[in-house]
């Protein structure tokens, strides 16, 4: 039987790569999807808590209406996101992150 | 007319005149002269009702400063028997002066400048003689410093003269210095400014704070009557024109020092240490001027450092702490006397179109004779010829120092050896003899407007030492002027020998030559005070004044200031490369931010 | 309408029009003309009989927290708003014509002046405040638009130096806030004051003391605290000069005197008493020889002012409330303000005059100008005898009345206090020594060829100036019309 260990462990994994991927991908998109990567995980995890963490002997749903939540959350950032990337586009034709250093020092 | 409205009056007349030919006469000479004049005449007529009324008052004006009963600052005219006669020399010779400034300064320019800084001096100068405590006659006495400034620097444009005004001012300012501690220092410890009330209390102090007190005080005499060591300003005032230099810088403003050494006289005499150091400093003074006279070329010269020798003479006589009335007998005569002497001074430099050095004169006896005849008066009456004034009162200052104070008797001795000689060069070089120049030659008596006062200034410089007046001028309340008791027969031989030692001595010496036989570069170079003062001032003021300037400059504001901002500019200047433009990077510092709360928050308890 | 709140409104209101349009010299001069009138009328209308706060009024802002715009005058504050008023006016008569924005530069002049009888008028703390930070800003404008020299940077200088100040003074009156006990909390200064007296309110904080006297000391450029003020002041037009040496200065005072003096205990006083005789000697013996090194009229003119502060704060510092002669000091030091205020003022004015006639106020440059402008000369003879303390102007009488103050404070305070009379009278010489060798670097000796024709003092400069010179002689010559209104001032 699975217990809420592995679902969270499974979830951490999961974050872990999603946070790889912000940090150390050149692409602007492939780090938005790594965000949706970590926003999963975080869905996951709370998915495990609503059905592993019982409350006076029931199950607790709170969790997992805050999934509904954070899904509509992260669709929302995914529209305003992409649109910046879009014009970012537009404007230095490129999407690698590493070319956007204008505000250094 | 109530008397105290007379002195009211009296007082304001010169200040109401001087504003009004500030604010309306520029362009009226006749009308500044006039203002001036008659004021002049309004305060002599004043004067002398206030002295024939032969009423002691205080008359309280209102209180200038008023903080309730415990602290309050009266302004009142005191008239007393000393004040009243001050106030007859001072109203007395004033009006003979205006008058001969309106032959001396026709032709001049900044006419209204002259009458009003004349008005002014005459308003503050009467202030000084009637006021009744010690913060009203430091006020008169600034007021009558700040005349002196306009008047010395009437020549604005010369650069001499706008030094010595300068000069004058400041270094009466260093005296007033040590005036304003001794005013403090007396309230303090007897709690009043009143002449009447700290007079009284001479026994509540200690004699230290005696002593302390009344040397503060002589500290603003020191300054204003030019005594060693502050002496220097007074030959440079000569800068000024000279009917200036005869009521200010002879007969009356430099007195005033002299004055207020009278009106404090019961606290000078309590304190044995502090007349020890008034009497040692009037007779250096005495000695050291009439030395430094003998050096002069200058005709105003010699009689500037002469007017420093008597006004030491009468410093020494109030230091010998025996009366009130001794140095102001001689202050008396001596106000006529050399008041004279510069009038005539000037009657002869108006003669020689300006010139001043005496060794361009000569025979101006014959050229000149009514000046002549008035100069004589006032040189015989200084030298201490007998029966003049000045032996009278000048004697009198030398037998009681013979009777308490013999090693002073014998400094003021030489001094009166010295007072001869150098007058009879004077007279000698000047009127005897045959002209050195052409404007000798060609020089011409004087208008009657100038030689008038001459004339009725010569009287009081022949008589006013006489017993008569002497006893109308100065009754018994203000103090003794008798011979001190068992005086020798030699020490008034001494007397006459010092006069006649230095009348043949001069006329020996100086009779008719081409030049100054005696050419000593110490006194030539007035001891070289003077230089020593003006090297100091430019190096050891002026250096400080430089250190505390870059101070200033390089530490308080440079590394200070300035450096605190460079500091805070170095911080953001470090901050700044926490912008690396790497926006993963940025990712990278928000992780760990997060995770190093985390750390805190749970390790935190 | 309270009074009060009109002379703040009137030049807010005169800006207005001139921001719409309006001539802004003749507006400008008309409001401060009516202010001047106003102000001259409430001095008059004081009952020193009843003393204490008159022409209160009070508008609610956060109750709950104690802030509210209280506005009120006792004899103190109207001989200060007298002077602001003076100066103002005076000092927007004698502006020059001004080529750039000329509506931007009459409109600062008369922030300033609002917020300065703002500063004076309020009651609130927290106004009192703010209102001077309201008269800050616009110095920094005019001193870095139309100011002369290196003036960029002095407004830069200026304006962060005495905004640290003022952020200094910010903390030190809101731990005095919360110092109070928690239910009383209020910046009503009158309540403050009723409740120091009444021994509920603990405060002997001398941190907080030490605060609001750095806070204050520096916008009154009080050593060390000062480097601010000499290059603000030579490069400031001389409207600027007029009215930030001449009144905003005095803000500081005025702020120590209402706020430091009446709400602390005397042992505070007598713990910070030696340190603040230390900083006067700096300001009067080490600033003063500071200014006799100057070789520039501008220069000589900021130092001195700089070098004055430290009288006035002599007398604070003989403050003593329980003394017989504890408020001498304080009573001098008040209408040493007044007097300075006035003279500085004209000083600069008459600076001012000088630059704009020969482009340079070098003493090595200048030199017997008295033959080509001789009203100039003798105004600023006048100016230069009451900057040094000469009876018969209002600086010699305040100056008197510090030194016997100082004098009554002896026997409590010891040879630190003799020592700091002994410079402060010394200081008098020092100040001769500086101004006559101005006045006679420039006005007198032989003339150079260039400064032969130069225009004399046009009449507008001549009345202003006069206007300044006036009460100084009045308040010189009979002091109690000043000091029968600051005598209300109220001890413990």
């Amino acid at each position: 039987m699975p217990t809420l260990a592995n679902y969270l462990i499974a979830s951490g994994l999961l974050f872990a790569v999603g946070l790889g991927g912000v940090m150390l991908r050149r692409s602007i998109i492939v780090i938005f999807m790594s965000l949706e990567m970590m926003l999963s995980a975080a869905n996951l995890s709370l998915v495990a808590f609503s059905r592993y963490g019982l409350i006076n002997g029931h199950q607790n749903y709170d969790a997992q209406i805050l999934v509904f939540f954070i899904i509509t959350v992260a669709a929302a950032e995914v529209a305003v996101g992409l649109a910046i990337i879009v014009s970012l586009y537009r404007a230095r034709q490129t999407t690698h992150v590493e070319d956007l250093d204008t505000l250094k020092f | 007319m109530h008397l105290s409205l007379i002195a009211w009056i009296t007082l304001i007349v010169p200040l109401v005149a001087a504003a009004l030919i500030l604010l309306v006469t520029r362009t009226n000479k006749p009308l500044a002269a006039g203002l001036a004049i008659l004021s002049s005449l309004l305060v002599f007529i004043g004067a002398w009702i206030l002295f024939l009324g032969h009423t002691d008052a205080d008359y309280l004006g209102f209180n200038w400063i008023d903080l309730g009963k415990n602290f309050s600052i009266p302004f009142g005219l005191a008239i007393e028997p000393l004040s009243r006669t001050m106030l007859v020399i001072v109203a007395s010779i004033a009006p003979l002066v205006f008058i001969f400034s309106l032959g001396y300064m026709k032709d001049e320019e900044g006419y209204w400048r002259y009458f009003a800084g004349l008005a002014l001096f005459l308003f503050s100068m009467l202030g000084i003689v009637m006021a009744d405590n010690l913060v009203m006659i430091y006020i008169f006495w600034e007021l009558v410093g700040v005349s002196s400034y306009i008047l010395i620097g009437h020549y604005f444009r010369k650069d001499s003269a706008a030094d010595a005004a300068k000069q004058a001012f400041l270094v009466n300012r260093i005296g007033d210095f040590g005036f304003m501690l001794g005013i403090l220092f007396i309230w303090l410890a007897t709690h009043s400014i009143t002449f009447s009330a700290i007079n009284s209390s001479a026994s509540n102090l200690s004699n230290l704070g005696l002593a302390i007190g009344v040397v503060l005080i002589f500290c603003g005499t020191v300054g204003k009557s030019a005594q060693f060591p502050l002496h220097v300003w007074l030959p440079n005032s000569m800068e000024g024109p000279t009917p200036v230099s005869s009521l200010l810088h002879a007969a009356t403003m430099v007195a005033a020092g002299v004055y207020l050494l009278t009106r404090i006289f019961p606290l000078l005499a309590a304190s044995p240490d502090a007349s020890e150091i008034v009497v040692w400093i009037g007779a250096i003074t005495a000695l050291g001027a009439g030395f430094l006279a003998i050096g002069q070329d200058d005709i105003k010269g010699i009689l500037a450092y002469s007017t420093i020798s008597q006004l030491g003479y009468m410093v020494a006589g109030a230091g010998l702490a025996v009366s009130a009335a001794l140095p102001m007998f001689h202050l008396f005569t001596h106000a006529f006397f050399k008041c004279l002497l510069f009038l005539s001074a000037g009657s002869v430099i108006l003669g020689m179109h300006h010139e001043q050095n005496i060794w361009k004169m000569g025979g101006l006896k014959n050229k000149m004779p009514l000046t002549f005849l008035a100069y004589m008066a006032g040189m015989l009456a200084l030298s201490g010829c007998p029966g003049l004034s000045g032996s009278f009162s000048k004697d009198l200052i030398m037998a009681h120092a013979w009777e308490h104070h013999q090693a002073i008797f014998w400094v003021l001795v030489a001094g009166a050896a010295l007072t001869p000689f150098y007058m009879a060069r004077q007279a000698s070089v000047v009127f005897f003899g045959s002209p050195r120049s052409e404007h000798a030659k060609h020089a011409h008596e004087s208008p009657l407007v100038m030689v008038l006062p001459l004339f009725l200034l010569a009287l009081p410089a022949i008589g006013a030492g006489w017993p008569f007046f002497k006893h109308i001028f100065f009754p018994e309340t203000i103090g003794t002027l008798e011979e001190p008791d068992h005086l020798p027969h030699f020490v008034e031989l001494i007397f006459l020998g010092a006069f006649v030692l230095g009348i043949a001595l001069a006329f020996a010496l100086y009779r008719n030559p081409a030049k100054d036989p005696l050419r000593i570069p110490l006194l030539t170079n007035r001891f070289y005070i003077d230089a020593i003062y003006d090297w100091a001032v430019a190096n050891i003021q002026g250096g400080f004044a430089r250190v505390c300037s870059f101070f200033d400059r390089w530490f308080i504001n440079g590394i200070l200031v300035q450096g605190s901002a460079s500091a805070i500019w170095f911080l953001g200047f470090c901050l700044r490369f926490l912008q690396v433009g790497n926006l993963q990077a940025y990712a990278f510092f928000f992780g760990a931010g997060v995770l190093g709360l985390i750390y805190v928050l749970f390790t935190v308890h | 309408m309270s009074p009060l709140l009109l002379l703040i409104l009137l030049p807010l209101f005169a800006s207005l029009f001139i921001a719409v349009g309006a001539n802004a010299r003749r507006t400008a001069l008309g409001a401060a003309f009516l202010n001047l009138i106003l102000s001259i009328f409430l001095f008059a209308r004081y009952d020193l009989h009843a003393g204490g706060w008159q022409f209160v009024s009070e508008w609610h802002v956060v109750p709950r927290l104690g802030i509210n715009l209280i506005l009120g005058a006792d004899g103190l504050t109207l001989c200060m708003l007298l002077l602001s008023t003076l100066v103002t006016f005076s000092a927007l008569w004698v502006a020059p014509k001004i080529e750039k924005q000329e509506g931007l530069y009459y409109i600062a002049l008369l922030f300033i002046s609002a917020g300065v009888i703002g500063a004076f008028s309020s009651l609130d703390v927290l106004f009192l405040y703010s209102f001077h930070e309201l008269a800050l800003i616009p110095t920094f404008l005019l001193i870095g638009i139309w100011g002369s020299g290196d003036r960029q940077a002095a407004a830069w200088k200026a304006t962060i130096y005495l905004g640290t100040g003022s952020f200094v003074l910010l903390i030190g009156l809101l731990a005095l806030y919360i110092s109070m006990p928690a239910g009383v909390r209020t910046f009503d200064l009158r309540q403050m004051t009723d409740l120091a007296a009444t021994g509920h309110w603990n405060t002997s904080s001398p941190v907080i003391y030490l605060l609001l006297l750095i806070g204050f000391g520096t916008l009154v450029s009080l050593f060390p605290f000062h480097s601010w003020a000499p290059p603000a002041y030579a490069s400031a037009p001389a409207p600027a000069a007029m009215l930030h040496a001449g009144v905003l200065k005095k803000f500081g005072l005025y702020g120590l005197i209402r706020i430091a003096l009446p709400l602390f205990p005397p042992a505070v006083h007598d713990f910070f008493n030696p340190l603040l005789l230390i900083l006067i000697i700096g300001n009067i013996g080490y600033i003063g020889y500071v200014t006799v090194a100057q070789k520039r009229l501008d220069w000589t003119i900021g130092y001195s002012s700089v070098m004055h502060m430290g009288y006035i704060f002599l007398g604070l510092a003989a403050f003593s409330p329980l003394a017989i002669h504890g408020l001498l000091g304080l009573n001098g030091a008040a209408l040493l303000m007044f007097a300075h205020g006035l003279s500085v003022a004209a000083a600069f004015a008459l600076c001012g005059e000088i630059r704009q006639r020969t482009g340079t106020l070098d003493y090595a440059e200048l030199g017997g100008l008295a033959k080509s402008v001789p009203v100039l000369g003798l105004l600023f003879g006048f100016v230069a005898m009451a900057s040094v303390g000469l009876p018969g102007f209002a600086n010699f009488a305040g100056e008197i009345l510090v030194f016997f103050g100082a004098t009554a404070a002896l026997p409590s305070t010891g040879y630190l206090m003799m020592i700091t009379i002994i410079i402060g009278v010394w200081g008098v010489v020092v100040s001769a020594i500086y101004m006559l060798r101005a006045y006679r670097n420039i006005f007198w000796g032989p003339i150079a060829a260039r400064w032969e024709s130069l225009a004399d003092i046009s009449p507008t400069a001549l009345y202003s100036v006069v206007l300044l010179l006036i009460p100084l002689m009045i308040a010189g010559f009979y002091p109690q019309f000043i000091l029968k209104m600051v005598a209300t001032l109220l001890p413990q």
